[in-house]
């Protein structure tokens, strides 16, 4: 527990340190919110929901794809005399989380100044966005530690993560699109049962499997 | 002899395929109606009945009865008949003043028996309209006829459905392909497992052959399903939801061999695949079985649809399906096992 701690505030403050990174990944969803609104001028909501989350998910590839690329293998070393796999897989879910509900909420806001707030059940929309961004977290970190094991790491974590997001993004569109009041569903529940299952399928499958990956 | 001996289980793979093949394909459709006209009548009226039949052999039949038949036991029987051909034939009907439902219409099903072809049914054949509802009347004039003693046939013969008609055949070939795709993934699963609790090489190379069959298994299953969509569905590719999913999932397993080419460590690589290759069974499982359920879908099994069962797979069907999905699973595994070797032969030639 203590462990996991650390490893956050060291990947907190590695990430001050270096503000590039987490800089660009907010200018990312700057200039896509502001490129897709000067070509549409007004955004249609079915737009505006695609666009929101496709925004989530590339953000999520740029910004994910350090969290294990940038640490070497010395420094994994190090790491692996020190602490278990789990609290460093853990804290790095945690970080990425965080880092995503970021995004989410910058996102979110960069639409609603240019091209205004269609939600109409937020509730439904920000449980949504909560459970949505804990699935990519889950499984784009999962990704990215296997993708920084090859060569060609950012090609590698396009190729093995979009087939695996689909099934979440698909079920974050329709319960999204139910909270703009695109399309009227009673199966909201199910759907967000559904959700909720992924989460869990692919967190379960992250920290059993993650303990093999790191060993090198 | 001893090949024999050790390799039973790929000759018996052979031979339950060879008589898959076979039995699928050359045993006939049982006798159904693929046309009706007209479609709907007055009631009141004198109408002929002219219907199709697939199958069929009504010059040859000694006796050919027919029905409309409605909900319940209220059936009309046919007052008099004209063979046309073996293959069509037409009916004349009495419809009587008024209906047994308290509807303005009804729709009829189209009973045909024959001593030779024996009983089929075509549902919705004809519907019927009236001008006003007169119950108690509609009960006496249906009450008259009632289908009895149906002829009963033995033939060793597939059920007709009159959407899939000869398309029926690919139950022995698309669906155990699926089912064979997952057996084989499953048996990589196994081996990825056993690598990762005691690291070896020939568990890393059986993985790999087991997935390589898999997906040429999930590919077939893919063109196979394209195929039979084209008759039912109208195209090869609907972008239907179960579609989409297998694609998907194909996918997934493609970017296993992408990401083993990526990394030239032989240790690394059959790790890192080893782990890959679970989560890719375990993400293939919502792709394929859960979000198809949740949505519409054409595929059987699918949003709302029924499943295989029923007509669509009776008895006869069952016992060339069971053995089709034994017999597609061995060939996979000899797939499977001839790849391995090859993997076994290539990294020995390379020390």
């Amino acid at each position: 527990m203590n462990s996991i701690l650390v490893l956050l505030q060291k990947e907190f403050t590695l990430e001050f340190r270096q503000k590039y990174a987490i800089g660009g990944v907010f200018l990312y969803v700057f200039s896509t919110v502001f490129i897709v609104y000067s070509a549409f001028i007004q955004i249609p909501v079915t737009v505006w929901n695609v666009q929101f989350w496709l925004i989530i998910l590339f953000a999520a590839v740029n910004a994910f794809l350090k969290s294990f690329v940038s640490e070497n293998n010395d420094k994994q070393l190090y790491l692996y005399q020190l602490v278990s796999p789990l609290a460093v897989i853990i804290s790095k879910l945690i970080y990425n989380l965080l880092i995503l509900l970021m995004i989410t909420g910058l996102a979110f806001l960069a639409l609603v100044l240019l091209a205004g707030n269609p939600v109409r059940d937020a509730g439904l929309f920000f449980l949504t966005a909560l459970v949505g961004a804990a699935g990519i977290s889950i499984a784009f970190t999962f990704i990215a530690a296997i993708a920084s094991k090859g060569s060609n790491q950012a090609t590698l974590m396009a190729i093995l993560g979009f087939p695996v997001i689909i099934p979440i993004l698909l079920t974050i569109m329709k319960l999204s699109a139910n909270a703009l009041g695109l399309i009227q569903d009673t199966a909201i529940l199910s759907d967000l049962g559904i959700l909720l299952g992924l989460d869990a399928l692919l967190l379960s499958l992250t920290l059993l499997l993650f303990p093999f990956l790191w060993k090198d | 002899m001893s090949s024999i001996k050790k390799d039973w289980w790929k000759w018996l793979g052979v031979l339950i395929l060879t008589l898959v093949i076979l039995i699928g394909l050359l045993v006939p459709l049982n006798p159904g109606i693929t046309q009706v006209s007209p479609s709907n009548a007055a009631s009141g009226t004198t109408v002929s009945v002219s219907a199709n039949g697939y199958n069929t052999f009504f010059t040859s039949a000694k006796s050919i009865r027919a029905w409309l038949k409605l909900a319940g036991d209220h059936a009309l029987g046919a007052k008099s008949q004209e063979i046309i051909s073996d293959n069509e034939i037409i009916f004349t009907f009495d419809l009587p003043q008024s209906l047994p439902v308290d509807q303005l219409y009804a729709e009829t099903a189209l009973v045909i028996d024959s001593d030779i072809d024996g009983a089929f049914v075509r549902p919705f054949a004809l519907s019927i309209n009236q001008k006003e509802v007169n119950v108690e009347l509609g009960e006496q004039a249906w009450s008259v006829d009632k289908i009895h003693e149906l002829t009963e046939t033995n033939h060793f013969r597939y059920p007709f459905r009159n959407i899939l008609v000869e398309t029926i055949r690919n139950t022995y070939f698309h669906v155990p392909l699926w089912f064979g795709m997952i057996l084989l993934f499953l048996g990589s699963v196994i081996h990825s497992i056993k690598f990762l609790r005691k690291p070896d090489e020939l568990s890393d190379q059986k993985a790999v052959g087991f997935v390589s069959a898999g997906v040429l298994f999930g590919i077939m299953g893919l063109v196979t399903g394209a195929i039979w969509a084209k008759f039912p569905w109208g195209a090869f590719w609907s972008w239907d939801v179960k579609q989409n999913m297998s694609a998907i999932c194909m996918l997934i397993y493609a970017a296993y061999f992408v990401l083993r080419q990526s990394m030239t460590d032989q240790d690394r690589r059959a790790r890192v695949s080893a782990v890959y290759n679970l989560f890719a069974f375990m993400a293939m499982i919502p792709l394929l079985f859960v979000i198809p359920r949740l949505t519409e879908s054409l595929h059987p099994g699918n949003g709302g649809n029924p499943a295989l069962g029923g007509e669509d797979l009776d008895n006869t069907m069952r016992m060339i399906f069971y053995p089709a999905i034994i017999g597609w699973t061995l060939l996979g595994v000899w797939m499977a096992q001839l790849k391995w070797r090859t993997l076994r032969i290539e990294s020995r030639l390379r020390e």
